[in-house]
């Protein structure tokens, strides 16, 4: 059972001056998971999702990769880095570079490729996500859905064991969000281990194999989808019908 | 269409009032264009050592500035501190006073070149401002593409050298060209220290001819000359390296 979980965390815990968001928060990831991490605004789960990648310094607690320990210096940092796909909620595409180039860069900053070589590699890549006549367009160029499908493309040319996705859907216009959706899709169907924070239940529902439903800063319950949905939870039907009402 | 209407008739409005002003005064002040073209090479000789002492003072401008940039946004609160104060005290100082403090201050002290008086006073009085068109420049840079730099494993001067710096730069280029052409401006109080600017030699062109409104009339023509071409060539360079 142990061989095939690529990322435990244990007890991480953060707090930004007295507000404390994660409270020693635990879960595992097997192979092939795609974990929906649910919850109302506040909960830390943005937070815990930044915390596995320490774009957020965690002030407690232990990320495992493959069974060890995350060590917290720059080397393990970056290779761990290198083996995990972030998508952000709002891109982030590096803006003065090509689509092409911004898919090519950590091929070339992080596994010291050649441009050439790196740009060929992301050229197939891009077109997975059926982007490769935007190649040669500068990110500003580019609907939002085209832009965090370039997103998923930098994360995935990494050949990463995980993704993590951050509200990949938020920041987009209704119309754009199923052309996203599409490509995370696929994803999950081509056996990707992904961690997805969202408000999308479409996600959580059709995609995820297990559901963490987060608040204040816990996880609440860690289920699968189909328990998760005919939960009887106070806590759970309240979101569920708070998410509704929205929609 | 409309637009060119508009600036023909400018153009004629601003023509007839510059005749009408010339016309006036030379009927109190006899004007003598004759006795310049034989003085062009000192005006030639002014407006060498004009561009010659800007375009050093620049390199040596954005070199401290780059430095101040970099002190003002990095992690060191002392470094913070240092470019903080550095840009505090030049930004805060007449650069003809810091123009006389070095040549006459330093420069009485230690054996010092007015030239290169006056490049070092250019240069730490415009460092401060390129320092800070350069900080804003850094600190334009997306926080989110930076961060993007650091999920995919970049190290810190990555993330420098490939996403911030090259925005940075990009930014700075409109502020830079402005500063560059005040730079040339500003370099006129060089004069002050006998330095052989276009300034100093149309002071002296006037005295020697007694011409000294077309001295200096030939003068403001130079200057304008001068900060037009680098406006104009900046703007061209602004296009090319706009991120669309």
């Amino acid at each position: 059972m142990t061989e095939n979980k690529i990322l435990s965390v244990r007890g991480i815990s953060k707090s930004f001056d007295s507000l404390s968001v994660l409270k020693g928060v635990s879960f595992d990831v097997k192979q092939g998971d795609v974990i929906a991490i649910l919850g109302p605004s506040g909960a830390g789960k943005t937070t815990l999702l930044r915390c596995i990648n320490h774009l957020i310094t965690p002030d407690d607690g232990d990320i495992l990769f493959k069974g060890s320990t995350v060590k917290s210096d720059r080397k393990s940092i970056r290779f761990f880095r290198a083996k995990v796909g972030f998508v952000f909620q709002r891109f982030n595409l590096v803006s003065h570079l090509r689509v092409i180039d911004n898919v090519a860069l950590p091929l070339v900053k992080v596994l010291g490729k050649k441009w050439r070589e790196a740009r060929e590699i992301a050229l197939k890549q891009l077109s997975q996500v059926g982007l490769e006549d935007k190649a040669a367009s500068f990110p500003s160029q580019l609907s939002g859905g085209q832009q965090q499908r370039v997103g998923i493309a930098r994360a995935l040319v990494m050949q990463p064991d995980i993704v993590l996705l951050d509200e990949p859907t938020s920041a987009l216009d209704p119309s754009l969000v199923g052309e996203v959706m599409r490509v995370i899709k696929r994803l999950s169907s081509e056996g990707r281990t992904m961690v997805i924070v969202t408000h999308e239940i479409d996600f959580a529902r059709n995609i995820a194999t297990r559901v963490l439903f987060m608040k204040g800063g816990s996880i609440l319950k860690d289920t699968n989808p189909q328990e998760f949905f005919e939960s009887a939870s106070s806590e759970i039907r309240d979101f569920l019908t708070d998410l509704s009402s929205i929609v | 269409m409309k637009r060119a209407v508009s600036r023909i008739t400018l153009g004629l409005f601003v023509a007839g009032l510059i005749w009408f002003s010339y016309f006036s005064v030379s009927q109190v002040y006899p004007f003598n264009w004759k006795v310049l073209p034989r003085y062009y090479k000192l005006f030639l000789d002014g407006l060498v050592t004009t561009l010659e002492l800007s375009v050093i003072a620049l390199g040596f401008a954005i070199v401290v500035g780059i430095v101040v940039a970099l002190a003002r946004t990095s992690h060191s609160v002392f470094l913070k501190d240092a470019g903080t104060m550095y840009v505090w005290f030049f930004r805060n100082m007449p650069l003809l006073v810091i123009i006389l403090l070095v040549y006459y201050g330093f420069g009485s002290a230690i054996n010092i070149d007015r030239f290169w008086a006056g490049v070092v006073s250019l240069s730490l009085f415009e460092g401060a401002y390129v320092g800070e068109i350069f900080r804003a420049g850094i600190e334009a840079v997306p926080a989110g593409e930076i961060e993007a730099g650091e999920a995919m494993g970049l190290y810190r001067r990555q993330i420098m050298f490939s996403i911030i710096f090259p925005q940075a730069f990009r930014i700075s280029i409109p502020p830079l060209i402005g500063q560059l052409v005040s730079l040339v401006k500003d370099s006129s109080l060089v004069s002050v220290i006998a330095l052989g600017d276009l300034t100093m030699r149309a002071r002296q062109v006037g005295t020697q001819t007694l011409a000294v409104f077309e001295s200096y009339i030939a003068l403001a023509l130079c200057y304008l000359l001068i900060t037009s071409t680098l406006s104009f060539v900046g703007r061209a360079l602004e296009r090319k390296m706009v991120i669309p």
